[in-house]
């Protein structure tokens, strides 16, 4: 593991140096706050720092109320090495933000246990950060396909909208269908059914730029947001998408298969600022004229097409469609 | 002054202390050794300026820094001394510093001798 030591005398420094390495400890060592505080804001910094109380430039309690100013980096524990023994000092120096106090010269049995309480410490955060991780993850990812779940790929589209009409660029929604999907379910069962499912999830993700999104929008609808999309090319980048889907058969359990996926498309900058809500009806309308129109292929939404007004019932032609 | 009177019952130098804060590692002590050989002489030289000018705020500072080395380093007495010049000069006893640096002085005339010695010894 990695380990910090900012003490500006060469001997304790050196002391400190050799007890670490010897310990297994994989040891930077810097002589002054300052330096300390450079080296604990790096990339792959180290999470254990030994820090003296009196440095030049930046004391220890100082390296510690800048380093737990910082929201966004790993938790470092931090040991403040002192021969300052006063309660007082004692406080000061933990309400600084340090987790622990050593006091100088230390002794090396006592500076090994020490640091094993910081190491176990840093395991419990390492663990809490993963299964927050692990919650954010679940909360926003569809459980069958991992892709994103709907709540979450409206989120992003929304923003993603705001963002291309404030640069005045264009994003391209796309909502596919996977057609005649019930019919997989009711032949082959509902396993092979969710086989498909994750494979056209691949598929789509494969198909798509890594700064594009892709989400799972219902059952077997599935929503692709085009970041930053040329018009010009949205038709293309569509085609290209849909052809992912019908241009080889699945493999499943129960043999391959072969299926297609309507698309309806949309570009806003066709349409300007409007609610997502909005869009994603129009988008689904196109959908719907894509599987009129004989299924496995694509449909752009026109802006002349639009006749409802806009608080107008929200993808309700879609329910007739499959 | 109890402290004062109590380091005196102390070693100039507890090197079975420092034998262990090494863990009996010959090598890292030489090192410490030549580290503090370096150190010191300009630490005191520094010290000895600041204290001819009165400079309470650079004797304090200096005086913290011997402490820790001469602790580390197992020099318990003349540590001692060094810790009672910070006190004295972060207590503002500007008059009592020159003898509080006499003092540093004379504990580190008598630890000097002794890590001379050992140095001489396991070098041969």
């Amino acid at each position: 593991m990695k380990i910090l030591i900012a003490d500006d005398d060469a001997l304790s420094r050196r002391l400190l140096e050799k007890t670490l390495e010897r310990a297994g400890y994989e040891v930077t060592a810097v002589e002054n706050g300052k330096q300390a505080l450079e080296q604990l804001s790096k990339l792959e910094a180290p999470r254990l720092a030994l820090l003296d109380w009196v440095m030049p430039e930046l004391d220890g309690p100082g390296v510690c109320r800048a380093v737990r100013k910082r929201s966004e980096q790993t938790y470092v524990y931090m040991v403040l090495l002192t021969s300052k023994g006063t309660k007082e000092e004692t406080v000061l120096g933990l309400e600084s933000g340090a987790d622990d106090y050593l006091t100088k010269p230390f002794n090396a049995e006592e500076l090994r246990a020490r640091l094993r309480v910081g190491e176990r410490i840093l395991l419990l955060e390492d663990r809490l950060v993963e299964a927050r991780e692990n919650m954010r993850f679940r909360a926003t990812h569809d459980t069958l396909t991992s892709l994103l779940n709907r709540g979450a790929i409206m989120d992003l589209l929304a923003r993603e909208l705001h963002r291309s009409h404030r640069e005045k660029k264009s994003t391209t929604i796309l909502l596919g269908d996977v057609d005649h999907f019930k019919r997989v379910n009711d032949t082959y069962g509902h396993v092979v059914g969710d086989e498909v499912l994750i494979e056209i999830a691949n598929r789509l993700l494969g198909s798509v730029r890594s700064y594009d999104f892709v989400g799972r929008y219902g059952g077997e609808e599935f929503l692709v947001v085009l970041n930053s999309c040329d018009p010009a090319f949205a038709p293309g980048r569509a085609e290209a998408i849909r052809k992912s889907i019908s241009n080889s058969a699945i493999q499943t359990a129960k043999g391959s298969l072969s299926l297609t996926m309507s698309l309806g498309a949309l570009m806003s900058s066709d349409w300007g600022l409007r609610p997502v809500e909005e869009l994603l009806h129009e988008v689904d309308t196109a959908l719907y004229k894509a599987k009129a129109s004989g299924r496995d292929c694509l449909r752009m939404a026109q802006p002349t097409t639009r006749t409802e007004p806009a608080t107008a019932p929200v993808l309700e032609p879609a329910r007739l469609r499959r | 002054m109890k402290k004062n009177e109590d380091s005196h019952s102390d070693p100039a130098w507890n090197l079975a202390e420092l034998l262990e804060r090494v863990d009996n590692d010959q090598e890292l002590l030489r090192d410490l050794l030549n580290i503090f050989k370096e150190d010191f002489p300009l630490t005191m030289r520094s010290l000895e300026t600041a204290v001819a000018a009165e400079d309470l705020q650079n004797s304090a500072r200096l005086g913290h820094t011997l402490k820790g080395m001469l602790s580390s380093l197992g020099g318990v007495r003349t540590a001692a001394a060094a810790a009672r010049l910070e006190a004295i000069a972060s207590a503002g006893e500007t008059a009592s510093l020159k003898g509080a640096l006499d003092a540093l002085k004379c504990e580190a005339a008598s630890l000097l001798p002794e890590l001379e010695a050992y140095m001489a010894e396991v070098r041969h």
